[in-house]
């Protein structure tokens, strides 16, 4: 996707993220922090040049919804693309100290995924700090890169 | 998970997406996906189909097999699931226009599978 786009959903989840609690809403809550972190890293990865911007949205690593040209949007093969979470799929290439930072601080975040959301492990204040540490990190270093993030 | 664990969390969820604006199109179509799986989840524990210790995460992980298995005592909830799992692409990872309604579709695929896994429960 295209960095303004990224930033844009970045700002609208965020927003939404000030309107949940963190415990009571847990799952949503979660989610919004780790989709938006998710975009944070695409867009970095697309002004390092590591990965090309374009509306390509990912299905499945390796697989894209492109616009078919008649309104709709159908799949089609991309070597890269727009990550679906950090590591999936993983990133070839070098990548930039800072942008790494981000990657590794999402893989925080994404550690929690799976057991909290769909496992049943209860989630706590400790959890719920350690996710938004992440991703202020992740956040600030995206600020860095790209100053029109903080707008 | 058992199926009354993942109704519990499938409400949770639903309360958290009562907090949406209809401009949070991305989490309101991830609140669908979510509370939509667990109530999959739970019709297919409840109806016997699978055990409580095997969950289906995205129906497109599903082998082929267990897809046709899972689909056979009724195809529809498979199906409405894999519709919410198909505009994720398109509206949450990309910026398609039309989020909105694709948003409203989500949330009523997942009224209708919320419905699938009370008359599951009620039939116990």
């Amino acid at each position: 996707m295209l960095i303004a786009s990224h930033l844009e959903k970045i700002r609208r989840l965020q927003n939404l993220r000030g309107r949940l609690q963190p415990l009571e809403d847990f799952e949503l809550w979660f989610w919004s922090t780790m989709t938006a972190g998710t975009h944070a890293v695409n867009a970095a990865l697309h002004d390092a040049g590591v990965t090309p911007q374009e509306s390509a949205f990912p299905s499945q690593p390796g697989v894209y919804m492109v616009a078919d040209g008649a309104g709709g949007y159908a799949p089609a093969l991309r070597a890269a693309g727009d990550v679906l979470h950090v590591g999936r799929p993983p990133i070839a290439g070098p990548v930039p100290p800072d942008v790494r930072d981000m990657m590794d601080a999402m893989e925080i975040i994404e550690s929690y995924r799976d057991p909290c959301v769909r496992d049943g492990l209860a989630p706590t204040a400790e959890i719920v700090d350690r996710c938004d540490a992440a991703y202020r990190r992740c956040m600030r270093a995206l600020e860095q890169r790209l100053p029109e993030a903080a707008a | 998970m058992n199926s009354a664990k993942h109704h519990e969390i499938a409400r949770n969820i639903e309360r958290s997406l009562a907090k949406c604006r209809p401009e949070d199109v991305e989490m309101r179509i991830e609140a669908a996906m979510l509370a939509g799986t667990h109530w999959l989840n739970a019709a297919l524990h409840d109806i016997g189909a699978n055990p409580p210790d095997k969950d289906v995460m995205h129906t497109y992980m599903l082998t082929i097999n267990d897809f046709r298995r899972l689909s056979l005592p009724d195809p529809q909830p498979l199906a409405m699931l894999a519709e919410i799992e198909d505009i994720r692409p398109v509206y949450v990872r990309g910026d398609a226009p039309g989020g909105r309604q694709a948003a409203d579709r989500a949330c009523s695929l997942l009224d209708r599978l919320r419905a699938v896994a009370l008359q599951a429960a009620a039939g116990r």
